[in-house]
């Protein structure tokens, strides 16, 4: 988008953005419009969330459709576990409780995006090659924003539950007793793997921009899903390290927070984690955003 | 019968043609075998650390089941046939399929037909590519009859997958909206094939249930059998599989001629 050199119309347009927000969220051909204002935002979250609740009640099968999916997801997810680690008393200096708590973290994170965005932002590919994107380029509010948080699924809180207790059942067999400043440290560490989990769904889809189909891009984020959930990234060496901490950075999204949990991880590590997590937002930024200046509508 | 089986044989060769469009997919096709051969390489090198075999299986041999296993998954691409009757169905579009000069089932058997002999020779070159790379000592049944009979499985298996989605995207006739059991079916079917971990690292009860299931001979048993391994369990998992393709046929033919008609041809 070009910057205004005009000083009119740059005041001209500040002047409408501060009249919108008096009025109303959405003020079409005024793209510019409040973009960036928490507050507004966290009120069109509110909205977005009662309109979805609204919908998915007219429906109700679709309102109770994730939870059959991500149980059924979650039952695959303990029987493969109770199959494989059945076997084996550790990996490494991980106890078979530490391995649940560590599969928990990765079906929280994921449980939390299923309900936050997954729904909406799984929907990207199809709105670029559509050119459905034109609707929500033109709405006085973040095109990614509107996308992601749209098909908000309260049907996918069972999940967090489950997770939950998952990971309270594998403290509890692993004799795990954290301290509350490791409590507060997994939290902080999860919190920045929800953003890096979020990040690459995003940085994933939004390379329809760029090329004609993504399908095998969302096998790749599955396959990768798929091996990092089960294996944790203290398993990886050599190159796989560096492909899944680096790369693909599914394998840290677990098992940085379980470190912090645990005390094993250490002043680099956690350095170089967070670095991680900085550098793909920056990435995702970046891709979404000279995505849409590559866009040309129904066409791209 | 001639010219039945030539439009058939059309039907495959367009499709196996249509597949020379997507040759990024191609690509990605031939990447994403390596998944699951990662993971058994990486979770059971790791394993096997402290133990030479684990329910029977050495490391090579437990890497040979994953090689085929991930082979005969990556060839199974029916599950895209019911996402796109029941998106047709849904949009209205399923007049396409409905109007051609053919059976509609037979056109979807045609088409994946026409696509799995494509990504057969890519697949095959990816396997070998990663036993290679990983340094696997392959192990594969020398018993030609056993062989056969895995191939047989191999055959049967990817028809009635062919069948079973065909059936479920049917199903959107009378359900609407089918998308939920789709998915529930897509997560179950990894697991109770085996492509995630081999059946007989499950309990013993939950095999037995399985062996009456079909799903186990679509993936596990021909993986089992090109190993060399459940050499008695390969005539009665000739029998079952065919069995259940003619009860899943039978259940195809009732439905499409019961909630056939229910189609307007205007979408929900």
């Amino acid at each position: 988008m070009k910057k205004d050199k005009c000083p009119c119309r740059k005041r001209k347009r500040q002047s409408e953005t501060e009249r919108g927000s008096e009025n109303t969220y959405f003020i079409p051909g005024k793209a510019g419009y409040g973009r960036g204002r928490p507050g507004k935002y966290l009120r069109i979250l509110g909205v977005l969330i009662k309109l979805r609740i609204q919908r998915l009640m007219l429906f109700r099968l679709d309102f109770l459709a994730p939870f059959f999916v991500d149980g059924s997801l979650f039952a695959v997810q303990i029987l493969a576990f109770d199959a494989i680690y059945g076997n084996v008393e550790r990996i490494g200096t991980w106890n078979r409780g530490a391995m649940l708590v560590y599969i928990g973290s990765f079906s929280l994170l994921n449980a939390v995006s299923m309900f936050l965005c997954f729904f909406g932002v799984v929907r990207i590919p199809e709105k670029i090659r559509s050119g459905e994107l034109d609707l929500y380029l033109i709405r006085p509010v973040s095109p990614l924003f509107y996308l992601s948080f749209e098909q908000i699924n309260p049907g996918s809180l069972p999940l967090v539950g489950m997770s939950l207790c998952m990971i309270g059942y594998g403290m509890w067999t692993g004799g795990l007793r954290p301290v509350g400043r490791q409590v507060a440290a997994y939290l902080f560490w999860m919190l920045l793997m929800a953003v890096l989990y979020y990040d690459m769904e995003v940085l994933m889809r939004s390379l329809s921009f760029y090329v004609l189909s993504t399908s095998r891009m969302d096998q790749l984020e599955e396959a990768s899903l798929e091996l990092c959930m089960k294996l944790p990234g203290t398993a990886l060496y050599g190159v796989y390290k560096l492909l899944f901490y680096c790369l693909l950075p599914y394998g840290l999204m677990a098992t940085v927070p379980l470190q912090s949990l645990i005390g094993e991880l250490s002043p680099v590590g956690g350095t170089w984690a967070a670095g991680i997590v900085i550098g793909f937002s920056i990435l995702t930024a970046v891709a979404w955003k000279r995505g849409i200046r590559r866009y040309e509508s129904a066409s791209s | 019968m001639g010219a039945t089986f030539a439009k058939y044989r059309e039907v495959a060769l367009v499709h196996l043609k249509c597949q020379l469009a997507w040759r990024a997919d191609i690509m990605f096709q031939m990447l994403f075998t390596i998944g699951r051969i990662l993971f058994a390489y990486l979770l059971w090198g790791t394993i096997f650390k402290g133990k030479d075999t684990v329910a029977g299986f050495g490391f090579d041999g437990m890497l040979s089941y994953y090689i085929f296993s991930s082979f005969l998954t990556q060839l199974d691409l029916s599950p895209g046939i019911s996402e796109e009757i029941h998106n047709r169905i849904r949009g209205g579009t399923f007049s396409k399929y409905m109007v051609l000069p053919m059976r509609t089932e037979g056109y979807f058997v045609a088409m994946e037909a026409g696509v799995v002999l494509f990504y057969l020779l890519f697949d095959l070159i990816a396997a070998f590519v990663w036993v290679a790379v990983f340094g696997i000592q392959l192990q594969v049944t020398t018993d030609t009859g056993v062989a056969f009979c895995a191939f047989l499985l191999v055959v049967l298996g990817l028809l009635f997958m062919v069948q079973l989605n065909y059936y479920l995207g049917l199903l959107t006739l009378k359900y609407q909206g089918i998308g939920t059991f789709l998915m529930i079916k897509n997560n179950l079917a990894a697991l109770v094939t085996g492509s995630i971990v081999p059946l007989v690292l499950l309990p013993g009860g939950v095999v037995e249930v399985m062996r009456l299931l079909p799903f186990y001979y679509v993936t596990y048993l021909p993986s089992m059998l090109l190993v060399g391994r459940c050499r008695e369990e390969a005539f009665p998992g000739l029998v079952i599989l065919s069995l259940w393709c003619l009860v899943l046929q039978a259940l195809i033919h009732l439905t499409w001629e019961k909630y056939s008609r229910m189609y307007d041809g205007v979408g929900i």
